[in-house]
């Protein structure tokens, strides 16, 4: 083999121009193929380094009350906070994401805005992400440290063009319009503490807050968390493992109640369940629980109604129309909260739920159960606990809803329209990476080198013409020689390699050399400064340069694929020239 | 003993609608070392003789034996195994392999042969340049060797892997009469010194000295054998 190498090698060399002139073909296909995938692997990696980390982090935990998406809100933030310390140990910032549309005021000027909150000196903020604040931000008056000031009343920081649009300057005092998370529309003052240059388009969009500030406004309690993102060292490898976990983490408990049930004169400890109104809840609460009174739709249906059992009914003396309440302690408050509940249906004995125990609709048992989130807990003891076997289990409800993992944006995006359709009144929980978040974005990485390799492969499909031209004019020239090696000894196969062998060598230097060239480009190209301005294509530039990010797989890939396509191109001329006769070869004459 | 044993050897050739009959019935024996030359004029089927004998062409008819090796049913890994390891080629136009030096091209049919080590290759051909007088021409190209110096190393070649038969195609035709005499001189020492067989082509009268015995074939049949 050694000796065919050093043949087919010697024969490149010794038809110089035309190995010259093919090679620089082959050579400039690969090089547009390599610049072309590293830019959109760029792209890529400048949409989720710069842009998705900060829009969604590397996992996000996102909360929705009520069906409505703007209402991002969970009430036990230390409890989800401790999930993700046991989950996802090595998590490095988990931070608290605000984002809310306003309508701003300035001076005789308004404008849509995005309340954001923020905390750039928070925990967990090493130097590069200082650095990378640093970059995002010229401030030209103040700097996000007045953002914290407490002497200043609500600061907010605006961007060179917004604060133009609202016709503010630093230190002004401007007015924003805006719903908080009770769903109440609110008006509050602001003052303009800090304006800054953005690095890119969408940096000019919002008006920034403190976290702290922004907590305040909207109406966040000290318990109450809104989307978390987690900052994890490592997105690539770990986000979506990290996600998962995360997920099954979240998986929720069921929601209990326990408290005290006064009838008329008397006070039974009791615990309430919720009884949840979707369709197959109810059907399954219907056929399981034999509803004496009505049906379970019926009662679901009706404001404050519940199901007892007969047997709690008889003990008690509760029927249908009368009304109970029921005290229960928070566990956050030390006051007890009192509901009021009006007895609907009864249920037959023997259905699972015989014992101090009250179904309430979901609406009423979610708004009791987050308005003052109780102490105890399905884990606990308290009057009554259902049996997890028992059919009716899957009618009932848990502290929160977390809804499937989703794959990618779509999914993403379907689920959220299905939650806000179906009105759940659980907070749904839905954890996602960076990945389904931004799936669209690797879609657009997908599609820009899709693009790429078809216009590639129609130059290569230029160039493998003049492959397999080459090839023919070589075998003609070379015809007495196949003879004469032919008659010699050379075996056919012997004969085709060393065609094979020399096409792919020249395959291979001119896509290394075109590896090298594209490298050469992108060092170039990459020292080019472009000013973007509000160009919304300036946000795939990095400080104004363009970003690419070469991957040793593609290129690896590219390399083999060329060398492959040349090779297989090469065959079929090879293997003619190695089925001449050794004799006609040899009387062969040019 | 009979080297190459030759009976009813008939070839013919499809040229345009034409055929042509290149051999007619020949039969011929020949003896292993000998050194035997087949003169015609040209067209009269010398090359085809050669090329037949050689397993580089192929005969419509008749019995060719080499090396005791009924040739006509080899297949074509087989011929090419026959003409590799017992057939030495010397043609009239050198056939030298441009890309590789003169020891390079005598390296090259032990090389195919897989057999030896580079060492024991290296050695047997610089053996062989040596012999040929060609050992400071080692590492030039063909290109930078006059015609005598090329018939040189393609003699080296041909007789590199000890074949049975070396065959020459009008070896002399390319060359002037003085260098013609020195490779034909060599031919003759080499069937000596190496024991080879040797059957050379020629239409030159002058060269016939030079055989053990001469064949001579008109209109492809053997008109007389001394």
């Amino acid at each position: 083999m050694d000796f065919l190498f050093t043949i087919s090698l010697r024969n490149l060399f010794r038809q110089r121009r035309r190995s010259i002139l093919l090679g620089t073909a082959i050579m400039f296909g690969t090089a547009i193929l390599v610049l072309a995938n590293a830019f959109a692997h760029g792209i890529s990696e400048v949409l989720f380094n710069e842009i998705v980390s900060y829009v969604a982090g590397h996992v996000s935990v996102s909360f929705t009350k009520g069906g409505n998406a703007n209402n991002q809100i969970f009430h036990d933030g230390d409890r989800i906070r401790a999930i993700i310390k046991e989950r996802v140990p090595s998590v490095k910032r988990v931070d608290e994401a605000i984002g809310v549309f306003a309508r701003a005021i300035g001076n005789g000027k308004a404008d849509n805005v995005v309340m954001v909150g923020m905390d750039p000196s928070g925990e967990g903020v090493d130097e590069k992400e200082m650095e990378k604040y640093a970059k995002a931000f010229t401030f030209i008056n103040g700097s996000f440290d007045n953002l914290g000031d407490s002497t200043i009343e609500n600061p907010v920081g605006l961007s060179v063009e917004k604060a133009k649009a609202l016709n503010v300057k630093y230190g002004d005092v401007m007015r924003v319009r805006y719903t908080d998370i009770h769903g109440q529309t609110q008006a509050a003052r602001l003052t303009v503490a800090t304006i800054y240059k953005p690095s890119n388009v969408f940096m000019s969009v919002p008006i920034f807050f403190h976290v702290k500030t922004v907590r305040r406004l909207l109406g966040y309690g000290p318990h109450d968390v809104p989307q978390l993102y987690l900052i994890i060292d490592n997105p690539k490898r770990d986000a979506k493992r990290f996600a998962d976990s995360l997920h099954a983490g979240l998986k929720p408990p069921l929601a209990v109640i326990d408290g005290d049930l006064s009838f008329r004169s008397e006070t039974i400890a009791t615990t309430l369940l919720c009884l949840r109104t979707d369709s197959a809840s109810l059907a399954c609460a219907d056929s399981g629980l034999r509803l004496i009174s009505q049906t379970a739709n019926d009662s679901a249906n009706r404001k404050k109604s519940v199901i007892v059992s007969s047997a709690f009914a008889a003990a008690t003396g509760m029927k249908p129309g009368d009304t109970c309440s029921v005290a229960f302690e928070g566990k956050f408050d030390s006051s007890r909260a009192t509901v009021r509940l009006i007895v609907t249906a009864i249920a037959d004995t023997g259905a699972g739920i015989d014992g101090n125990v009250v179904l309430v609709n979901e609406k009423d048992f979610y708004k009791a159960f987050y308005d003052t989130w109780p102490k105890s807990t399905a884990a606990g003891t308290g009057p009554f606990r259902p049996d997890t076997t028992n059919g009716i289990y899957k009618a009932l409800g848990g502290e929160w809803l977390l809804v499937p993992r989703s794959s990618t944006t779509k999914d993403m995006m379907k689920l959220y329209r299905e939650i806000a359709q179906k009105g759940w009144r659980a907070i749904v929980v839905d954890v996602g990476s960076m990945y389904e978040t931004a799936s669209m974005v690797l879609n657009l990485e997908y599609a820009l080198n899709l693009i790429t390799f078809i216009c590639v492969m129609l130059l290569f499909f230029i160039i493998l013409i003049g492959v397999i031209n080459t090839l023919r004019m070589t075998i003609r020239e070379r015809t007495r020689e196949i003879g004469t090696v032919r008659a010699i000894g050379m075996q056919r196969v012997d004969v085709r390699n060393s065609f094979l062998i020399e096409t792919g060598l020249l395959a291979l230097i001119s896509a290394v050399v075109g590896t090298i060239v594209a490298f050469a480009a992108m060092w170039g190209l990459s020292r080019l400064t472009f000013k973007a301005g509000e160009n919304p294509l300036g946000m795939l530039l990095v400080d104004g340069h363009l970003f690419f990010a070469p991957t040793a797989g593609a290129i690896v890939f590219f390399v083999v694929l060329i060398v492959g396509i040349a090779v297989v191109t090469a065959y079929f001329p090879a293997r003619r020239a190695a089925k001449l006769s050794a004799a006609d070869a040899l009387r062969h004459f040019e | 003993m009979n080297i190459i044993e030759i009976r009813n050897l008939k070839k013919n050739y499809a040229l345009g609608k034409t055929t042509v009959y290149a051999l007619r019935g020949i039969d011929l024996a020949i003896e292993k070392g000998d050194l035997i030359s087949i003169v015609g004029p040209s067209g009269s089927g010398k090359t085809t003789l050669l090329n037949v004998i050689g397993c580089i062409d192929n005969a419509t008819e008749g019995s060719v034996k080499v090396s005791d090796r009924e040739i006509t049913k080899l297949n074509d890994r087989q011929i090419t195994d026959m003409r590799l390891h017992h057939i030495g080629f010397i043609f009239q136009t050198f056939n030298l392999i441009p890309v590789l030096n003169a020891l390079e091209n005598v390296e090259f049919p032990l090389l195919l042969m897989k057999k030896q080590s580079k060492n024991e290759i290296r050695k047997r051909a610089e053996k062989l340049i040596d012999e040929v007088g060609l050992r400071d021409y080692l590492k030039h190209r063909p290109a930078e060797l006059s015609g005598g110096q090329r018939q040189r190393v393609a003699i080296a070649r041909a007789l590199v892997t000890n074949p049975d038969i070396v065959l020459a195609d009008e070896p002399t035709a390319n060359l002037d009469s003085v260098t013609g005499e020195q490779i034909l001189n060599l031919m003759k020492d080499m069937n000596r010194i190496e024991q080879t067989t040797f059957i050379f082509s020629t239409h030159d009268a002058n060269v016939l000295k030079y055989a053990n015995s001469v064949v001579k074939i008109r209109d492809g049949l053997i008109v007389k054998e001394a």
